[in-house]
């Protein structure tokens, strides 16, 4: 392997180095700080260096370019996916800024950006090197902020996703290694090789990459850390987690069902993946019914929706691919929208996650139940939400390419969710004796902020010009 | 004497990474014999890439070894931290007191 790095690959890795190096100054300012950096100076320095990054990533649209030799693409779809991270890191280092403790604001700032350029690492990756560094590079971040609260559950949750992730990395690595070995090479793009078709070293290192890929995605079978990881973390670091994770492994899985598979091996290798797929709609869905904590039921709810993603995958096709972007990016509003209405009851983020505190909500902040509801209907792909054009577009793409069922399952699931978002959509509207007993919810500016924006953004994207001749050209 | 190929290799390989899942998935006693197993699980895939770098002649697996030393030493660091705040708040490492949490 010859590498020749020119000025134009650093160029290429410029907006991770910037958020990167915003994570460092928040942490710099934390450190020049009396006692600690002031939330709003913190959200400030990290929102400009998220916006600058985001218009460098931006300005890259349509440059298509192999940095490092092939091993991080600039461009793409890529893009896109390095866009929805940022908008994530910004809108949780928003709620952290807003309900956190005072004391960690700057760490947990600097934890979310480092988490959020790992994110954008995966997004880029093109071998099987940077797919690993992005991978942990998120992870270890994650690790830290997960435990950033004094509950003994944050504790625990800290360590079950530190001892389950690191499995599930393990077992990837173990699969890069003969993937390695098969093609002799760590670029994706050799192991579409022909001659590999037959070769067991790739069904197996295959196989255990996409073992170590489902439970990134938290799918079916590996999804047991995601409920109890999200109940632990604090609000705004699983408002973060439950879409940068799933945007970054996302964009790894697209690339290498695209790019990386021999002729005929993708037809065979993943159909367990679709299996799996339709099994998480279904059982996700149901899992969300006997839920009593918004962030379990947002879980449940993320394991059924990146099913719902996967379908868009199935077809292979650039449609699909567009699909389960346009998906993927109203989730993103969706969800932030969720977690932003539950960080502006309380102080601390812990109010908002018991789904008890939600009794007679509508008595004591009628616009906070509204959006509640309309977020929670928009998970459901109720009308006019971007929820619903993007399920109609996935059930279209999933029918015409041939996996109908996965269709089915997505309306067999949509159905079971209905019920379970309808029954903390009916508590919020129940007329509640007490609810006047109770104190009022403390006023959270940053939060209120953030939910109105998700608001505006989810009605927005259905407005959207999606016709299949006019889609967004994201794939090349 | 035995010529050692690169099936040997493979073998200790999947040896370490089977041992590593189950001292995982059956050890009932301390977290940090958990940890232990994951350093093994992450050295039974250096061990097939050390294996395979040498076989093909190219130096990637080694620098990809590289890299994944760095990342187990991270994660040993933060692991032992969280052990250590974890232990504080319950005063016990023991598998079975992580059960705040059903799952």
């Amino acid at each position: 392997m010859n590498l020749n790095v020119t000025t134009a690959d650093w160029y290429a890795v410029a907006p991770l180095a910037i958020v990167a190096g915003t994570g460092l100054l928040v942490l710099l300012a934390d450190l020049f700080a009396r006692t600690h950096v002031n939330r709003y100076a913190a959200i400030v320095l990290a929102a400009l260096g998220i916006a600058v990054a985001m218009a460098d990533c931006a300005a890259a649209y349509g440059h298509d370019y192999a940095a490092f030799g092939g091993a991080f693409i600039v461009g793409g779809f890529g893009v896109v996916f390095q866009e929805i991270v940022l908008i994530a890191a910004l809108g949780s280092v928003v709620l952290y800024g807003a309900i956190g403790n005072p004391d960690r604001v700057g760490g947990a700032i600097a934890l979310m950006l480092w988490s959020a350029s790992g994110a954008m690492l995966m997004s880029g990756a093109g071998s099987l090197m940077t797919i690993f560094l992005g991978i942990e590079l998120l992870s270890l971040a994650l690790y830290c902020l997960c435990g950033l609260a004094d509950r003994p559950t944050a504790r625990e949750s800290a360590f079950k996703y530190l001892i389950l992730s690191s499995v599930a990395s393990g077992f990837m690595l173990y699969g890069m290694a003969l993937l390695f070995g098969a093609s002799g090479s760590v670029a994706l793009t050799d192991l579409t090789n022909p001659a590999l078709a037959t070769n067991p070293l790739l069904w197996i290192g295959a196989g255990l990459f996409l073992v170590g890929i489902s439970f990134k995605l938290s799918l079916v079978p590996f999804h047991a850390w995601s409920p109890d990881v999200y109940e632990g973390a604090p609000l705004p670091v699983t408002a973060f987690m439950s879409v940068a994770t799933k945007a970054g492994t996302l964009a790894i899985f697209a690339r290498f069902i695209y790019a990386a598979l021999p002729s005929g091996v993708a037809e065979r290798l993943l159909l367990p993946v679709w299996i799996v797929a339709a099994i998480s709609m279904i059982a996700g869905n149901v899992g969300m019914l006997a839920q009593h904590d918004l962030k379990r039921l947002l879980a449940y709810s993320g394991i059924a929706q990146v099913g719902y993603i996967l379908a868009a995958l199935a077809g292979g096709t650039a449609l699909g691919m567009r699909y389960a972007i346009f998906y993927l990016a109203a989730y993103t509003f969706m969800n932030l929208g969720a977690f932003a209405v539950a960080a502006l009851l309380s102080d601390d983020g812990e109010q908002g996650s018991r789904l008890a505190n939600y009794r007679g909500l509508a008595q004591k902040s009628p616009l906070a139940a509204a959006m509640m509801t309309f977020f929670l209907l928009a998970l459901a792909g109720l009308p006019p939400t971007a929820g619903f054009l993007g399920k109609i577009l996935i059930l279209s793409t999933s029918v015409t390419t041939g996996y109908a069922w996965l269709g089915f399952a997505l309306i067999a699931g949509t159905a079971i969710s209905l019920y379970a978002y309808a029954k903390v959509i009916r508590a919020m509207y129940e007329r509640n004796e007490h609810a006047h007993t109770h104190e009022a919810h403390p006023f959270v500016p940053l939060a209120w902020a953030s939910a109105i924006v998700c608001v505006v953004i989810v009605i927005a994207l259905t407005f959207y010009p999606l016709t299949p001749s006019n889609v967004l050209p994201l794939v090349r | 004497m035995l010529p050692v190929g690169i099936t040997h290799y493979l073998v200790v390989g999947a040896l370490l990474l089977v041992l590593g899942v189950f001292g995982i998935f059956l050890n009932r006693k301390n977290v940090i014999i958990m940890l232990m197993s994951i350093e093994l699980i992450l050295l039974a895939a250096n061990i097939n890439l050390v294996a395979f770098s040498a076989l093909l002649h190219d130096l990637v697996g080694q620098v990809f070894v590289m890299f994944t030393l760095t990342v187990a030493a991270a994660e040993a660091a933060i692991g032992l931290a969280i052990v250590v705040i974890y232990f504080r708040n319950r005063g016990s490492v023991q598998v079975e007191d992580v059960n705040l949490m059903k799952g």
